[in-house]
C-alpha cells in the first residue's frame, strides 16, 4: 500500500536494487536518521537533491526523515519544496519569513530532527548523497561526529580552495579539532549531541568545536565531491573579520568558560608588571640619578592608567564569572545512562 | 490555506487595547464611538481600556464604563508606568487574534480603527497609523520628521511616522519581536526585519485638547533607543563583531603611536616624556583592548544562555 504510493509518483527514480519490505511510516515515532539541509535560492536543486536522497535513504531500509529549510529564498524554491512536500511524506520542509542566515536555517533544521544520527549536508548537490551510508558506517564504529573530507574538491582554486585551507589551518589550530576540512557541510552527528548546542550568529563554522564542547569523539572520512551545476554559490571573502572574532571568543569559550576570571586575569597580570615597572623606574629615577618627581608626570601618569586598566580586567573576569554560574550550562555529559 | 484554529470560548478575534491617562471626559465619548464602530462589524471584539495610574477619576469612569458592557475589560496600573507598559499590561490580558493599540494621547479620529482592521484582513501583518493632517505642535512635527527620517535611513524602511500610537497587528507578531507586546516605536521596523508585512495607513488627527509635552521631553531617550535598537538587531548576538571591530581600531593606532615614540625615544632622536602623545597612544590601546574584552564578556552572556537564543521566525512547517 505504502510503497505503491511512493512509487506511482514522481519523486521516485526507482532504484532496481530496492529491498521489498515496506517503507517505514513516516513522523511514527522516531526516525533512525534524520538529513538536514538548508536551501537558500537553489530552485533548480532542491527536486534533484531529493531525486539524489530518496534512492539512497530508501535503500537503508531504516526509518527516515529529510528536513529541508528554506532560508527566504525569493527564486521559486519555496513553490517548488512546497510541492515536493505535498507528495512526500518523508520529507519535512521549514520556511523561514525572511533570510535569517546559515546558522539560524541549520539550528532550526537540528532542533526539528528527530533521528538519532542527523546528517548535515548542503543543497547545492555538491555532496554525494550516496557517501550518507559510508558516514552511518563509521558512525556504528562509535564516533559522535563524522565531518566529510573532501579529499578531491572541484572548486575554483584561488577563490575557494586556497582561503579554506587557510581558514581550516586557522580553526583547527586555535578550536584544537584536527579535521583536513572543517568547511566540508557533510557531516554526521549523534542526534542527542547536536540537539544539545546552540548555533546562533556565524557558528554554523565551527559545528564540530563545538561538538567538541559537549564532549563529542570526532573523526573524519573522505567523501566525494562535485563541481555546481546550477545556481550560484553564495560564498565570499569579506567575512575574515567576523571569523577572526568568532575564534577569538570560541577560544575564550573552550578554555575558559568554566572560569573567565582566569582569562581575564593574564591581561591584568600583564598590565599591573607594567604598572610596578613604571613604578620601579620612577624611583630608580628619583633616588639614583636625584631627578625631582616633577619631571616624572608622564611616568606616573601611566602608572595610574595601568593600574586602573589592571583592576578593570580583574573586575570584568569576576563580572564572567558571576554570569557563568548563575547560567545553567552543565559541566559535564554522561555518556551512558549511571549504572545501578 | 491556513489551517482554522479552534478558539476557546469567549476568546475574540480583535483586542483593542486603549491606554488612558487623565481623560476623564472624553473617556465617554471614545468609549461610545469605538462601541458603535466595532459592533458595526462581524468580528467578534473586545474592549481593553488601561488607565495609567490616573488621578483624576478616570478609573471611575472606566469602571462605570465596564458595568454597561461585557465586552469591556477594565484594568488599572498601581502607578504610573508610561503609555508602553500601559499597553503591555493590555497585551498581557488580552485573547484577540488580532490587536490595535490606541493611544489617547495622539487623539486620532477612532473611526479610522477600522481601516486598520480591514488592512490587516488584507494580508497584512502590521498596520501603522499615519497622522494626515497632523494637528500637533510645529516643533513636534519637525522632531518627529527628523526622527522618522533616521529611522528610515538606517533601517531601509520607508514608514512616515513610527511613533503615531495608533497601530494595528497580529499576535504572531508581537510574540515574535523581541520587546514583547509594548508600543516601542521600533516594532514595526523589527518586525518588518522578522519578514512580516507592514504597511502605513492614513489616520486622521483631531484638534483639542492634548498633551504635547510628551514627544519632545523624550526625544533625547528616543535617540537611545534607537542606537540600542540597531546594535541589538545586528549585533545582540554577536557583540564582539562590533565591539571587536572597534577595539582592533583603536588597539592598532594604539600600538602605531607607541611604536612610531619607542622608536623615536631608541633612535635617541629626543626624549618622549615631555609628549601628550604618548598618553595618547596609551590610552588607546587600552581603551580598544578594553573594548575587546568587554565585547568578549558579552560573548560569554551570550553563550551561556543560548538555549534560550532563537534567531529566526518560521512560517511554516510542511508535513
Amino acid at each position: 500500500m505504502i510503497s505503491n504510493r511512493y512509487f506511482s509518483q514522481s519523486c521516485e527514480m526507482k532504484p532496481t536494487n530496492l529491498p521489498k519490505q515496506n517503507p517505514p511510516l513516516p513522523a511514527a515515532g522516531q526516525p533512525y536518521l534524520s538529513v538536514v539541509a538548508p536551501v537558500y535560492n537553489e530552485v533548480e536543486n532542491v527536486e534533484r537533491l531529493w531525486d539524489a536522497l530518496y534512492p539512497v535513504l530508501q535503500a537503508l531500509n531504516k526509518p527516515y526523515e529529510v528536513i529541508l529549510v528554506d532560508d527566504g529564498s525569493r527564486d521559486g524554491t519555496r513553490e517548488k519544496l512546497r510541492e515536493l512536500a505535498a507528495r512526500c511524506p518523508m520529507l519535512r520542509v521549514i520556511l523561514f519569513r525572511a533570510n535569517f542566515g546559515q546558522s539560524a536555517a541549520m539550528a532550526a533544521g537540528f532542533e526539528a530532527s528527530r533521528g538519532d544520527i542527523v546528517v548535515a549536508m548542503d543543497s547545492d548537490l555538491q555532496n554525494d548523497p550516496t557517501d550518507i551510508p559510508l558516514l552511518l558506517a563509521k558512525m556504528a564504529e562509535g564516533y559522535d561526529v563524522v565531518s566529510g573530507w573532501r579529499k578531491d574538491r572541484k572548486d575554483k582554486w584561488l577563490l575557494r580552495k586556497v582561503p579554506s585551507k587557510i581558514a581550516n589551518r586557522l580553526i583547527c589550530s586555535i578550536t584544537d579539532v584536527r579535521l583536513h576540512d572543517t568547511g566540508c557541510s557533510l557531516k554526521a552527528f549523534r542526534g542527542e549531541i547536536l540537539r544539545r548546542i546552540s548555533l546562533y550568529g556565524e557558528l554554523h563554522r565551527f559545528i564540530p568545536a563545538l561538538t567538541r564542547m559537549e564532549g563529542a569523539r570526532i573523526t573524519e572520512m573522505a567523501v566525494r565531491h562535485h563541481a555546481r551545476r546550477f545556481g550560484q554559490s553564495k560564498y565570499n571573502l569579506s567575512r575574515t573579520f567576523r571569523v577572526i572574532m568568532d575564534l577569538t571568543t570560541l577560544r575564550l569559550l573552550m578554555r575558559h568558560l568554566r572560569n573567565p576570571l582566569s582569562f581575564y586575569f593574564q591581561f591584568a597580570f600583564w598590565t599591573m608588571s607594567g604598572a610596578v615597572l613604571c613604578l620601579a623606574a620612577g624611583c630608580y629615577k628619583v633616588i639614583h640619578q636625584h631627578l625631582p618627581w616633577s619631571d616624572l608626570n608622564i611616568l606616573f601618569t601611566l602608572i595610574v592608567l595601568l593600574t586602573a586598566t589592571s583592576l578593570q580586567f580583574v573586575f570584568l573576569g569576576l563580572i564572567g564569572r558571576i554570569i557563568v554560574e548563575s547560567g545553567s550550562r552543565r559541566t559535564f555529559y554522561l555518556k551512558t545512562p549511571p549504572v545501578s | 490555506m491556513t489551517p482554522t484554529k479552534v478558539k476557546k470560548s469567549g476568546s475574540s478575534e480583535v483586542s483593542v487595547i486603549v491606554a488612558v491617562q487623565n481623560q476623564k471626559e472624553a473617556l465617554a465619548a471614545l468609549h461610545d464611538q469605538l462601541l458603535t464602530l466595532l459592533q458595526s462589524g462581524s468580528r467578534r471584539f473586545e474592549l481593553i481600556y488601561v488607565d495609567d495610574g490616573s488621578s483624576d477619576g478616570t478609573w471611575g469612569e472606566l469602571a462605570r464604563i465596564q458595568q454597561t458592557c461585557s465586552r469591556v475589560k477594565a484594568i488599572r496600573l498601581r502607578s504610573s508606568f508610561g503609555e508602553a507598559s500601559a499597553l503591555d499590561a493590555g497585551f498581557r490580558n488580552s485573547s484577540g487574534e488580532v490587536l490595535v493599540y490606541f493611544t489617547c494621547r495622539v487623539h486620532v479620529n477612532p473611526l479610522h480603527v477600522i481601516q486598520l482592521l480591514s488592512r490587516i484582513e488584507q494580508g497584512y501583518d502590521v498596520v501603522v497609523g499615519r497622522r494626515t493632517p497632523r494637528r500637533d505642535s510645529r516643533l513636534n512635527q519637525l522632531v518627529s520628521h527628523l526622527f522618522n527620517g533616521l529611522v528610515n535611513r538606517i533601517s531601509k524602511t520607508q514608514l512616515h511616522d513610527v511613533n503615531s500610537g495608533v497601530l494595528a497587528a497580529r499576535r504572531v507578531v508581537l510574540e515574535s519581536v523581541p520587546f514583547y507586546g509594548s508600543l516601542n516605536p521600533f516594532l514595526p521596523v523589527v518586525a518588518q526585519r522578522q519578514g512580516f508585512k507592514i504597511v502605513e495607513e492614513p489616520v486622521e488627527q483631531l484638534t483639542g485638547r492634548f498633551n504635547q509635552s510628551i514627544y519632545p521631553k523624550n526625544y533625547i531617550k528616543r535617540m537611545l533607543d534607537l542606537i540600542s535598537v540597531l546594535f541589538l538587531s545586528r549585533y545582540s548576538k554577536k557583540p564582539l563583531h562590533f565591539l571587536g571591530f572597534v577595539g582592533v581600531i583603536f588597539t592598532l593606532i594604539g600600538a602605531a603611536i607607541s611604536l612610531y615614540l619607542f622608536i623615536y625615544r631608541a633612535l635617541g632622536i629626543g626624549g618622549i616624556s615631555g609628549k601628550p602623545m604618548l598618553l595618547l597612544g596609551v590610552l588607546l590601546l587600552i581603551i580598544g583592548i578594553q573594548m575587546i574584552s568587554i565585547g568578549l564578556l558579552g560573548e560569554i552572556i551570550i553563550f551561556t544562555h543560548a538555549d534560550s537564543i532563537k534567531e529566526y521566525n518560521i512560517e511554516e512547517i510542511l508535513n
